[in-house]
């Protein structure tokens, strides 16, 4: 079974999970409270996933590897590399 | 480490989204056991709103997403036609 299916099959599962209580599909009778909790869930997992993926892009970009003697050593070196070339007869 | 600016946007959006899962989190699974006469009602919208305002969130940002794309692709096509 490939992976797109797996995920798939389990998505149907948790989605068939969610019906069947959100919409009372087999008469359960269950407690209201679990129908309360249960019917924003899509849209709270996903809440959820944006959260996550914001938080992680704003961690990584504050700890973020710079290195600034690098950059500006490659700037110089640029510099150096334009003036060495126009002085060849490279026009820039 | 990421300098100044760099810093403080990475950390704003970090609180951003602490704030956000905090309020959506008590929204959507704490409120519903909480008494009805309690203050806390007081700051949070019916619970229908839990689900639309989400939903009225992605179709902006999808609105958007679709508007910048077409704002750029306009104007990559449009110089040659100009020439």
């Amino acid at each position: 079974m490939t992976k797109l299916l797996e995920w798939v099959f389990c998505v149907l599962l948790l989605g068939v999970a969610w019906a069947l209580v959100t919409f009372d599909l087999l008469d359960l009778r269950l407690p209201p409270i679990y129908k309360e909790l249960a019917w924003p869930m899509p849209v709270y997992l996903l809440v959820l996933f944006g959260c996550y993926s914001i938080a992680t892009i704003g961690y990584r970009v504050a700890t973020f590897n710079d290195c600034e003697e690098a950059a500006k050593e490659l700037q110089t070196q640029i510099a150096e590399a334009k003036a060495d070339l126009r002085k060849k007869g490279l026009k820039l | 480490m990421a300098t100044g600016t760099d810093q403080a946007a990475g950390m704003g959006l970090v609180g951003f989204s602490i704030l956000l899962f905090t309020y959506y989190t008590i929204w959507v699974i704490i409120l519903p056991f909480v008494d009805n006469d309690h203050l806390i009602h007081k700051y949070f919208l019916p619970r229908e709103y839990s689900v639309i305002l989400p939903g009225v969130a992605a179709l902006v940002l999808l609105l958007f997403i679709g508007t910048f794309i077409g704002v750029v692709t306009w104007k990559s096509h449009s110089p040659q036609k100009v020439d």
